[in-house]
């Protein structure tokens, strides 16, 4: 029946073109069409945008609220739990804004970092020759996808975090690492005269690795030989900082936590609203990226395989010389959407009270000053900005792992 | 393709359900039948709703007043639960007639927002709740104590205040719920909970084991709570302000529910006057002269509320304190009736 | 002469099947695979039981009340009392048929979609997925239909978070496949207000949307305009579903092969007849589980809507557990509760989709 009426339809079409009389009439002509109705679109935009934005003049005006930007000056009087750079509540609003800017970049940072190394650890798992280990990667993909993230963050939050110790009871590991109710604590180091010289060392090192692999690359392709690049390199890391450090004789004095009064002060603390938040990012986003890995492999026919098997590499080697380079191809794209939703998901810090960009601004700022669209807009586009530059490197990134056709 | 944007604008305008927002808020109510009140999503003792989804509590008790004195049935409310952010954009844009949500009446709110409040109808204050093994007696011993916090309340600031003001630093943890701040206090997390002194003691109760946990002397902020209506509709801001005041006054006469009928017929002239058999005081504000006789012979006095919802006969059990009377040493105290 | 010397007697070859074959080759393979095996089984040896006996052993499952729960266990009354505003709301009782009517119109039209007759099935299933928004929310409020009429802020719980998530994508559909054809266009001005509404849609956290919805967008309205709260919500998430589904019928468009554009272009079709009854049938088709994903991924975030205090299930669950009658501390119940819902849900609609992409693979192959 459908394809009688496409055969009808078209007849009828073509009977209308060799009538012909009409087809040539100047609104049948597909670029001043094109043309019109780019104009009606304008026109319709403009009407709407214009009519809502008179509209919120108005309300405005007609309710008295305030507006502008004026508040980013004001004092804040308000608290912030963590943040990266000095603040106080007598700070301002415009301050507000930069610290929630850089916790969410720090908990997306985080979050992509774990994402990332679970969805690819569980994805190659899927293909494991152990029964346990491939169950138990279908069990973690199957549960961790298909629940609201929310009720991940407050299982990871009021069912694990809540349950450890609390501060007078810490788990200790030598007197330096504390982890109790209210966070991690790690010893910190702090950098005398000379310390820079150490920085600059293991830049060095890293500058160094970069030449090391390509130089090992070369020369696998002129002469065939390998280099162990990865002992190499990890050797550089520790060793290049080290010598120097011995050198300047150690200019770094250690900072441990200690408790003092209710809680523990000094060092590094890494609050439980991070690590329940970064956990269930990247738990959850974990998931997504081992389907995205998993289908990536299977996209690889089976006769790389079997190819590689039967030049006497290793099944760990295949994976990781042979099978996922190729996969990433598949994977980069999905990669890049993951990514971002992950920056979007991180906005539900609101639900566990880490002061994310969102959390401080929309929720808390918002609610003292309650200047909602100035506060929304801000934020909306501070979340766009970030998306555009993930978008942006994944897609440099695409482009490096496209295949090279020679 | 331009039909995209005139699909989008004719969705747009089929659903403007049109509900104008005039001056005349009274009208609007009447026409409407029902009165529609801007309540909390759930805060034990002032707006909660059980499990058959019936609201109760001393906030939606307000609403319910204004409710019997506009329309003479408490029970033609249409609750709309509202977060804390969006409260006054909700009464701004008309979506709601009053808002009675557990609102901190502040200089700020009531001149930069558009609103106005309409009294008082629980005076509180921002308190701290810790755990009996602290061993900490004074609020001024918390130096370097973390606090559970609520978030998007008044109290936020507050405590930033208090610990300023006496050289103490402390660390703030948020929660978005209540019930949220509770297990963030029972598990350790911080030292101490602030909260209004009411809500402290609805959350005290959560505890696994509330003996375990005390409530400092201490009341470092004024919290006092109100009903709140749009500016310029001065009839209607009336109407909520005399409604409430009905109520206390109400208890100051000592009339209750259960002897409001036979009040109107044989009591003193004030009483008289408040009940509707003498007087203009209903005409005034524009409504019935049985406004003030509806709302106590349906949700009752300032007392009978209070004891229901947050007081005696309720699990909270709050004692009256300041929000006593001003003839039983409270300051609770309705301008006069006449 | 030798005696005969029989030759010593071999081990028996490993078994390669049976069951300790399969226990060796899969759990005890190797030392290290061993260890995770024994301390994988040790732990659910010790965790199990305290599961069951929390659960079901120690549980209360009768009553009505708070004082029901006299037994350590889960209070599992708190559900019971509580299940009917965790699926329905507060919505009244008398009326609830008509939530349970729109639930099985949904399953009915999910269901002919996939098993009517071939030569009907699009037409007809595309004609009841654009009618069932319409028919749905008219069964609801009751307005038209002459019943009576249940206003919005009663609507709540786990359906609501059904169909704020099938209302929102349905209507989107046709806006979103309107926005991929933009992007594709010729034409310069139309193509870029296209990238700009996708990007921004798919760029922005849902949350931030949901807050437009609830403090900015009463803004936008006239002044003396008051748009119901459910209704500004579910504009903006209709916004957001045709961004998102916008990005799933581009990937529909690009993987219909130029072949089938060039041979309807050649009998002369005209584009909207080459587009809906050539292409938009094969875009549909092998979108089917990427559309899936994406409603499951809506489904998901409609959790969200508890920041905004939608009643929602989880927001109906805080409400509950903020009662003072019910302060006992019965969180975990609920939260597991919820859990089980939604995981059921989920998992369910993602083997869907991976049935429908096997059979599409097995389609391509006759």
């Amino acid at each position: 029946m459908f394809k009688q009426k496409t055969i009808e339809e078209v007849k009828s079409a073509s009977r209308k073109s060799s009538s012909g009389t009409t087809s040539n009439a100047f609104y049948n002509n597909p670029r001043i069409r094109g043309f019109f109705y780019q104009i009606a679109l304008i026109a319709g935009l403009l009407y709407f945008f214009g009519t809502i934005i008179g509209n919120t003049l108005a309300n405005m005006e007609a309710t008295g609220i305030k507006t502008g930007f004026d508040f980013l000056g004001a004092a804040a009087g308000y608290d912030v739990l963590m943040s990266l750079i000095s603040f106080e509540s007598t700070d301002t609003y415009g301050r507000i804004f930069v610290v929630g800017f850089l916790n969410t970049l720090l908990v997306s940072a985080i979050g992509i970092f774990f994402a990332t190394l679970l969805g690819f650890v569980f994805g190659v798992a899927h293909f494991s020759h152990n029964w346990l280990i491939r169950k138990v990667a279908l069990v973690y993909v199957e549960i961790f996808r298909n629940v609201p993230l929310l009720l991940q963050v407050f299982f990871w939050y009021f069912a694990v975090l809540s349950s450890l110790p609390g501060a007078r009871q810490s788990l200790s590991l030598g007197e330096a690492v504390f982890l109790n109710v209210r966070g991690l604590y790690m010893p910190k180091l702090i950098g005398g005269d000379l310390s820079s010289l150490v920085w600059i060392a293991l830049g060095a090192a890293v500058a160094g690795i970069f030449v090391l692999r390509r130089w090992a690359k070369k020369r696998q392709e002129l002469t065939g030989q390998q280099f162990p690049v990865l002992k190499t390199s990890i050797a550089m890391v520790i060793l290049f900082p080290l010598i120097v450090a011995a050198l300047t004789g150690f200019p770094f004095t250690v900072e441990y936590p200690a408790l003092k009064g209710f809680n523990y002060f000094g060092g590094i603390t890494v609050i439980p609203e991070l690590m329940s938040l970064a956990i269930a990012l990247s738990v959850y986003t974990g998931a997504f990226i081992a389907e995205a890995v998993r289908a990536g492999v299977q996209s690889i026919p089976h006769g790389q395989t079997e190819a590689a098997r039967s030049i006497g590499l290793r099944e760990n080697k295949i994976m990781s010389l042979i099978i996922v380079p190729q996969a990433m191809r598949v994977i980069v794209p999905l990669l890049n959407s993951e990514y971002q939703s992950l920056v979007k998901n991180s906005t539900l810090a609101a639900a566990v009270g880490y002061p994310d960009l969102f959390n401080v601004f929309v929720g808390t700022a918002l609610n003292q000053t309650g200047q909602a669209i100035e506060t929304i807009f801000m934020t909306i586009i501070v979340y766009f900005v970030v998306n555009m530059v993930i978008s942006f490197l994944m897609n440099r990134f695409n482009n490096a792992v496209a295949l090279v056709s020679r | 393709m331009a039909k995209k944007a005139l699909l989008t604008a004719s969705i747009l305008a089929a659903t403007m359900t049109a509900g104008a927002v005039q001056a005349a808020t009274l009208d609007d109510v009447k026409s409407r039948g029902t009165l529609t009140c801007g309540v909390s999503t759930g805060l034990a003792g002032f707006s909660q709703k059980d499990e058959n989804g019936k609201w109760s509590g001393l906030d939606v008790d307000m609403c319910r007043a204004v409710a019997a004195a506009v329309l003479g049935d408490s029970e033609a409310v249409q609750y709309k639960p509202l977060t804390a952010k969006e409260r006054f954009t909700a009464l701004a844009s008309g979506e709601i007639d009053m808002l009675s949500r557990n609102t901190t009446w502040t200089h700020t709110r009531d001149t930069s927002l558009g609103i106005n409040f309409a009294g008082t109808n629980y005076y509180d204050g921002a308190s701290f709740m810790v755990m009996k093994d602290l061993g900490v007696s004074s609020a001024t011993q918390l130096d370097g104590a973390n606090a559970c916090i609520q978030a998007g309340t008044s109290t936020e600031l507050a405590i930033a205040d208090y610990f300023r003001e006496n050289g103490m630093s402390y660390k703030a943890v948020t929660f978005d719920t209540s019930d949220q701040t509770r297990q963030g206090f029972e598990s350790g997390r911080c030292d101490f909970l602030t909260s209004d002194g009411s809500q402290l003691a609805a959350l005290r109760i959560g505890l696994a084991n509330p003996g375990n946990a005390v409530i400092l002397p201490e009341v470092i902020s004024k919290e006092p709570l109100g009903p709140v209506v749009r500016q310029g509709d001065d009839q209607w801001f009336n109407i909520v302000k005399w409604s409430l005041n009905a109520m206390i006054e109400a208890e100051e006469q000592k009339v209750t529910s259960a002897n409001a009928s036979d009040m109107k017929a044989n009591g003193n002239p004030a009483n008289k006057r408040l009940l509707g058999s003498e007087g203009e005081l209903g005409g005034n504000l524009g409504l019935s002269a049985d406004w003030a006789y509806n709302i106590i012979t349906q949700v009752g006095n300032y007392s009978e509320s209070f004891e229901r919802n947050v007081g005696m006969d309720s699990p909270l059990k709050l004692a009256r304190g300041i929000n006593a009377s001003w003839r039983d040493g409270g300051i609770l105290y309705a301008p006069a009736m006449r | 002469m030798k005696e005969f010397q029989p030759i010593a007697a071999r081990p028996a070859p490993i078994k390669t099947v049976g069951f300790t074959a399969w226990l060796r080759d899969n759990l005890f393979s190797t030392i290290p695979n061993a260890v995770v095996t024994l301390s994988v089984i040790a732990l659910l040896a010790y965790y199990l039981p305290l599961i069951f006996d929390w659960a079901f052993w120690s549980a209360n499952f009768t009553g009505t009340t708070e004082d029901a729960c006299v037994k350590e266990g889960a209070c599992w009354v708190f559900i019971n009392a509580w299940s009917y505003q965790f699926f329905y709301g507060t919505y009244p009782v008398e009326e609830v048929w008509r939530i349970n009517l729109t639930l099985v119109l949904l399953v009915m039209v999910i269901a002919a979609s996939f098993t009517l007759p071939k030569s009907i099935r699009l037409k007809a299933s595309i004609t009841s997925w654009l009618l069932l928004p319409v028919v749905g929310i008219a069964i609801l409020d009751g307005r038209l239909l002459g019943l009576e009429v249940v206003s919005t802020d009663l609507w709540g719980g786990f359906t609501l978070n059904v169909f704020m998530a099938a209302a929102s994508i349905i209507v989107a559909f046709p806006f979103s496949f309107l926005w991929a054809l933009g992007r594709r266009s010729e034409m310069p001005f139309i193509r870029s207000v296209s990238v700009i509404f996708i990007e921004f849609f798919r760029g922005v956290p849902v949350l931030s949307l949901f807050f437009m919805g609830s403090v900015m967008l009463p803004l936008f309205f006239a002044e003396g305009t008051n748009v119901d709260k459910l209704i500004r919500v579910w504009l903006v998430l209709i916004f957001f579903m045709s961004g998102y589904m916008a990005e799933v019928f581009r990937g529909g468009f690009q993987a219909v092969p130029s072949g089938q554009y060039e041979a309807a272009d050649s009998i002369g079709l005209s584009y909207w007849q080459k587009i809906l009854l050539i292409i938009l049938p094969q875009v549909i088709k092998v979108s089917m589980p990427n559309i899936l994903a994406t409603f499951v991924m809506l489904f998901k975030n409609t959790t969200f809507l508890l920041i905004i205090g939608i009643p929602e299930v989880v927001q109906t669950l805080q409400t509950a557990l903020s009662n003072s009658y019910w302060l006992g501390g019965h969180a975990l119940e609920g939260y597991l509760f919820v859990f089980l819902v939604f995981w059921g849900s989920c998992f369910s609609m993602s083997v869907l989709a991976r049935r429908i992409e096997r059979q599409m693979n097995t389609d391509k192959r006759d």
